[in-house]
């Protein structure tokens, strides 16, 4: 096993399932960018609650 | 359309009444954007690729870009059908703002549709002629300032006023009027267009601009926070938070899928029409200057090609080892993602420095 492969096995055991799942199935960048859109929105739901009471 | 049932409703029930407040309807419009362009994203890549509506990549261009050849583009239909969509369902339909920025925004996504489809579909590598696309662009962008002009009530609608000082405020002739919203939307239209050039970096900024444009339209648009921040009073400019809800929604949900490694690209239609649109809304809540600094990476990379072109022609020499500014940092060295999240970086800091403006007067 290269280097590069030990990393990537140490990081992915260091995270949480999900993101595992998900850096499997998409390129790493599309996986960081769409748990950001992720985030934005439950930021905006957060902040909804501001209002909707 | 909804709005307009909800008031119906309203007579009978009182709680559909909630539908009036732009602030409710600005949240449910970036979601039900979202929504649309989730559901329509994937079937519509797919048919794009189907029909092999794929993006050419400049030869002259850096050499890692060769590798997007083919990857469907024209997604900015995508995004226009769900911001046109929202538009009309939760905006307020009697205001003649929404429709401003609605046809100004569709008007320009046509001629971005047209040099697209000549492009990829006709395979002609030069799509719409310069002349025609310039030509056709003025003619939408001084419509509107006509419009603008004849339809404004108050002083207020027509004169420019500069961020952080709150007493220089520059009342306009017709012809200083007309000429400055030609020159933002055409602008910001070319700009947003020259933007999109790397997987994310235009619609993302695209997103935080519109986020704070809402801000500027809800407060332009209410007599009571417009007069405590000192900005000027536009009836009916609260509207196009709404409107700008839905660029965000939809464009958050494009990035979705324009992520690197971009499953499509926006194409001339999404942002020609992006950037008339952003323009638009700033020309109405009397924000051009705003827009200036807040969109900073649109203004940069549009100098950039500008300096370029001048300087080549000039001297001969490049200033830029590749135009627009995104290719010269690729060429530096800097990977793809790093030169689209550090703009995105960039465009935060300058979205926010344009929000202190509505404070700091």
């Amino acid at each position: 096993m290269n280097v590069e492969n030990q990393m990537k096995k140490r990081t992915t055991q260091a995270l949480g399932e999900t993101y595992v799942s998900a850096a499997n199935v998409m390129a790493t960048p599309d996986a960081y960018v769409r748990f950001w859109i992720i985030t934005m929105l439950l930021v905006l739901l957060g902040l909804a609650t501001l209002k909707l009471r | 359309m909804l709005l307009a049932l909800a008031q119906w409703l309203a007579q009978d029930v009182r709680f559909f009444s909630v539908f009036n407040y732009i602030t409710l309807r600005t949240v449910l419009a970036a979601m039900t954007a979202l929504g649309i362009s989730f559901l329509v994203g994937p079937t519509m890549i797919r048919k794009l690729a189907a029909y092999k509506i794929g993006q050419s990549v400049r030869s002259d261009g850096p050499q890692t870009h060769l590798v997007k050849a083919g990857t469907p583009t024209m997604g900015g239909a995508l995004i226009l059908t769900s911001i046109a969509i929202t538009t009309l369902l939760w905006g307020d339909l009697q205001n003649h703002y929404v429709w401003v920025v609605l046809l100004t925004t569709l008007g320009f996504g046509v001629i971005g549709w047209v040099d697209d489809y000549r492009k990829v579909v006709h395979r002609n590598p030069k799509g719409l002629s310069a002349k025609a696309k310039m030509g056709w662009q003025s003619i939408i962008a001084l419509l509107v300032g006509f419009y603008l002009w004849n339809t404004a009530s108050l002083p207020a609608n027509t004169e420019l006023i500069m961020p952080f000082l709150k007493f220089f405020v520059f009342p306009l002739s017709a012809f200083l009027f007309i000429s400055l919203t030609y020159l933002v939307i055409v602008g910001t239209s070319n700009a947003v267009n020259l933007t999109d050039g790397l997987d994310g970096l235009a619609i993302m900024p695209t997103v935080m601009v519109s986020g704070a444009l809402a801000i500027f339209a809800y407060v332009a648009g209410n007599a009571v926070f417009s007069k405590y921040l000192g900005i000027p009073y536009i009836p009916g400019a609260g509207e196009l938070a709404v409107f700008c809800g839905a660029i965000s929604g939809a464009g958050l949900a494009f990035l979705w899928f324009n992520a690197y490694p971009a499953e499509v690209f926006m194409g001339d239609v999404g942002a020609l029409a992006l950037g008339a649109a952003l323009g638009t809304v700033a020309v109405i809540v009397r924000q051009e200057l705003v827009l200036f600094i807040m969109g900073g990476v649109f203004v940069v990379e549009a100098v950039s090609v500008i300096i370029q072109v001048a300087s080549f022609k000039l001297t001969g020499k490049r200033v830029f080892r590749m135009a627009p500014l995104h290719h010269h940092y690729e060429l530096k060295g800097w990977k793809e993602t790093q030169v689209v999240v550090r703009f995105w970086i960039i465009t935060m800091l300058l979205v926010l420095l344009g929000l202190a403006t509505l404070k700091l007067r």
